[in-house]
């Protein structure tokens, strides 16, 4: 008991009264370790967050009617089936062929703030519509009737299921007020854009969903997963991946996840040598101490425990305070780039702090080795 | 006598000065590997990010002012063609350099023999251009749709002659005419007809599933089109939108001359399309907005993650050098003390140690900035499987850091230096 408080009693000292040189030594542990804990957080990271970037390519899972009707009941189903965490968008689209100035146009209705979040790259001149009432026309559409953001116009719809016998059948028609141009390089650009509710009351009847874009979060092996768990549930619903989304996305995230992970290890490896250079520093400079040591009866067995405890002691420390540090800089790096914090890995505690203690121990091992087999006489005598 | 003091530290206490060389070089290496990646980094991904395809549409100028909107109500073209013989024009371009490929479609509507409508798409697969500035491309669909799966089959290999008649069909019209690899299929075209072979079928995921892709000449000989086309998909690297190119991309008359030249000498996707125009007669070319928007923030994102990777990595390396260069200078308080003893000036022992750390540094930087060069391309070549580029810009930068920090590691040590006293010192007190 005795022995054992001795011994932690001159690591300690010895610790306390070299404190610049064990400072500057746990300066540089604690570095490798705030590399370690930060680069692999960020690893594990980065396909999560860039996963989400890539969600500004739009819809990655379509879902159309198996028999020309799917009712946005169904929709619901289906996307019940896929995890509130990774479902970042539906947009349920609905097309009827309207009139604008007696030429005919396709309508799309859909849930709005749905589908501003499937289709994010979507570059709207003006604002989405939010309330009842309120358009957002395709670039190609305002052109052609020359609309301006912030107008109000009329659109026209002819029931053709209504039975009227020989009358002349009565236009629906509604006022909408131009809230937004909508500018995509596509076809959307034809379209003109309205919240389902409005479609509902120009057309007088509901009808039923034409297509579902879904922006789900998740690789392609899990999207797979939920477009077959949804076939299997709904069957009225046919769940199909938007091959070039997905097939794209996968390759380039895992080339970003395979360059953060290859220098992830050449950076370690690299602060790895740093410290076990310093390390070998620290004890090559204390060949007398030993030296005097050995002359007054010290075993190499205590000696090296000593050193060596000493030096797990700093690793420990260093560890410790590297994990904070590293999530520090991965909160750091994560709320710059993405926006998003980051979640902490409980589990990095303790591997960085035993990686850091390993490192140490064995980065002074070695020259505590060699050390002890000097002859004290000759380290004491100065040569 | 000071060089000879010098050699005789180097070479003296070599194990010492290596020990030091070793970790600069460690140091100066890790700050090369990550400067290059860094700045290449942009590069890389905006190529990898080429698989979402073509980020430039080019139509004519007349279909885009009556809009598709046309096509879709009756399936007839516009009427409006781009001339196939300008196609060599956009690889001439100011950005040339940054077309990565591109591929001409002609969309033709064709009866088969059971008298189903079907669309057979004409385009490039892997044509082969010698450009007239000497360089070679192969361009076409090949590349520009990577995300189709070939269910059977293989792709269509422009380049082989007896290819002429061959095509490549979508895996939802192959089902439905229950044609398989190696079958023939005949088409009807409003001017003529002709027998296809089946040499692969493709699942794209989308409409293209029921289309039939023939060469460019077949399809143009079909209805009669020769040397026409519908529209270019043009795949470019492109630098993200900024203001500039937002006032530009509405109106490029509204820029200063100034404004206009930064904005048509930058790869942004608008000047791109401003420069395609400008080559191809008739032409309308607009970005795909869904590809060039999500590249820009995706590019933008992955070079700030590696900005700030760099940046801890270099620390990390700066702190691990000062320390070594500290620590070795501590150990020599011994010889300092002699050599203050024997009446050295405090500012020619630091010279003396400063030049020493500074030879070694030199020698250090210098190894670690090739293996940090060959870091970099074990990068490069396991995740891009393409060489990194050297930036001349990586050379000062780390000859910087590596003399910044040799220098600030070197302040603790002279000023224990300077407050030496050789008595004690060489007391062993």
């Amino acid at each position: 008991m005795k022995k054992r408080r001795m011994y932690f009693r001159m690591i300690t000292a010895s610790l306390m009264r070299r404190r610049s040189r064990m400072l500057a030594a746990l300066l540089s542990i604690a570095i490798g370790a705030t590399v370690l804990s930060g680069l692999v957080t960020i690893y594990y990271d980065v396909p999560k967050q860039l996963g989400a970037q890539f969600r500004n390519y739009g819809a990655n899972m379509i879902l159309t009617a198996n028999d020309e009707k799917m009712s946005a009941a169904e929709v619901r189903k289906g996307t019940d089936c896929i995890d509130k965490e990774d479902l970042v968008g539906v947009a349920p689209y609905r097309y009827e062929n309207v009139r604008i100035n007696e030429f005919p146009v396709v309508a799309a209705a859909t849930d709005l703030s749905g589908a501003q979040s499937t289709s994010p790259y979507w570059s709207v001149d003006g604002e989405w519509p939010s309330a009842g009432g309120e358009l957002m026309v395709g670039a190609n559409v305002a052109e052609k009737f020359r609309l301006k953001t912030g107008g109000d116009i009329t659109v026209n719809f002819t029931p053709e299921d209504i039975e009227t016998g020989d009358e002349p059948v009565a236009d629906n028609s509604l006022n909408f007020k131009i809230t937004g141009i909508l500018d995509t390089g596509g076809s959307e650009e034809d379209y003109v854009y309205m919240s389902l509710e409005d479609l509902e009351a120009l057309t007088g009847r509901a009808g039923n969903i034409s297509i579902a874009e879904l922006s789900v979060s998740a690789d392609s092996e899990q999207l797979a997963a939920y477009a077959e768990k949804i076939n299997k549930t709904v069957p009225a619903v046919s769940a199909r991946l938007v091959k070039r989304v997905t097939a794209s996305e996968t390759t380039v995230l895992t080339k970003l996840q395979a360059l953060v992970l290859l220098v992830t290890i050449v950076v370690l490896a690299l602060t790895m040598i740093c410290v076990a250079t310093t390390m070998t520093a620290v004890v090559a400079e204390r060949r007398k101490e030993i030296g005097l040591r050995k002359a007054i009866g010290a075993s190499d067995k205590s000696i090296i425990l000593e050193f060596v405890g000493e030096s797990m002691l700093l690793g420990f420390l260093g560890g410790v305070l590297g994990t904070i540090l590293g999530f520090v800089f991965a909160q750091e790096v994560s709320v710059n780039v993405f926006n998003s914090s980051i979640s902490f890995r409980p589990l990095l505690i303790p591997i960085t702090v035993i990686a850091s203690i390993a490192v140490t121990a064995v980065s002074s091992l070695l020259p505590i080795r060699s050390a002890t087999e000097v002859d004290p006489a000759l380290v004491l005598k100065g040569e | 006598m000071f060089f000879r003091m010098i050699r005789g530290t180097l070479f003296r206490q070599w194990k010492k000065m290596l020990m030091i060389a070793f970790t600069i070089a460690l140091g100066a290496s890790l700050a090369t590997a990550m400067l290059s990646v860094m700045l290449d980094v942009g590069d890389k991904v905006n190529q990898e990010l080429k698989t979402y395809g073509a980020n430039i549409k080019v139509v004519p100028k007349e279909s885009s002012v009556l809009s598709e909107l046309y096509e879709v109500q009756d399936g007839e073209a516009s009427g409006a063609y781009l001339k196939e013989d300008e196609l060599g024009k956009i690889k001439t371009i100011f950005w040339a350099f940054n077309i990565v490929d591109f591929a001409p479609f002609v969309n033709v509507n064709a009866e088969l023999d059971d008298g189903t409508q079907a669309v057979v798409v004409g385009s490039w697969f892997n044509h082969h251009m010698e450009l007239p500035t000497g360089e070679q491309l192969d361009a076409g669909i090949v590349s520009m749709r990577n995300w189709w799966d070939l269910t059977s089959g293989a792709w269509l290999d422009e380049q082989n002659q007896t290819n002429s008649n061959s095509a490549m069909i979508g895996q939802a019209i192959a089902e439905k005419q229950g044609l398989s690899v190696g079958d023939t299929f005949h088409v009807k075209g409003s001017a003529g007809d002709e027998n296809f072979v089946v040499v692969g079928i493709f699942d794209a995921g989308g409409e293209e599933d029921d289309e039939i892709f023939v060469p460019l000449n077949a399809a143009q000989a079909l209805s009669d089109l020769d040397g026409c086309i519908d529209s270019i998909e043009v795949s470019a690297l492109t630098t993200p939108d900024n203001e500039l190119a937002e006032k530009a991309a509405k109106d490029p008359s509204s820029l200063t001359v100034s404004q206009y030249e930064t904005w048509y000498c930058t790869a942004y996707v608008s000047s791109i399309c401003y420069q395609i125009q400008e080559v191809i007669t008739d032409s309308v070319a607009s970005p795909v907005r869904q590809v060039a928007d999500s590249e820009g923030a995706i590019l933008e994102k992955t070079q700030l993650l590696m900005v700030l990777i760099t940046i801890l990595s270099l620390i990390g390396a700066a702190l691990g050098i000062s320390n070594l260069v500290t620590a070795s200078v501590m150990e020599r308080s011994r010889e300092i003390g002699l050599m203050k003893a024997i009446g050295a000036q405090n500012s020619s022992v630091s010279g003396l140690v400063l030049t020493e750390i500074f030879i070694t540094a030199i020698v250090g930087g210098v190894a670690g900035f090739f293996a940090g060069f060959g870091f970099a391309q074990i990068i490069g070549r396991t995740v891009f499987g393409s060489s990194i580029n050297m930036r001349p810009m990586v050379i000062p930068l780390v000859a910087v850091l590596v003399v910044l920090v040799t220098l600030l590691g070197s302040i603790p040590a002279v000023r224990m230096l300077l407050i030496l006293r050789p008595t004690e010192v060489l007391h062993g007190r």
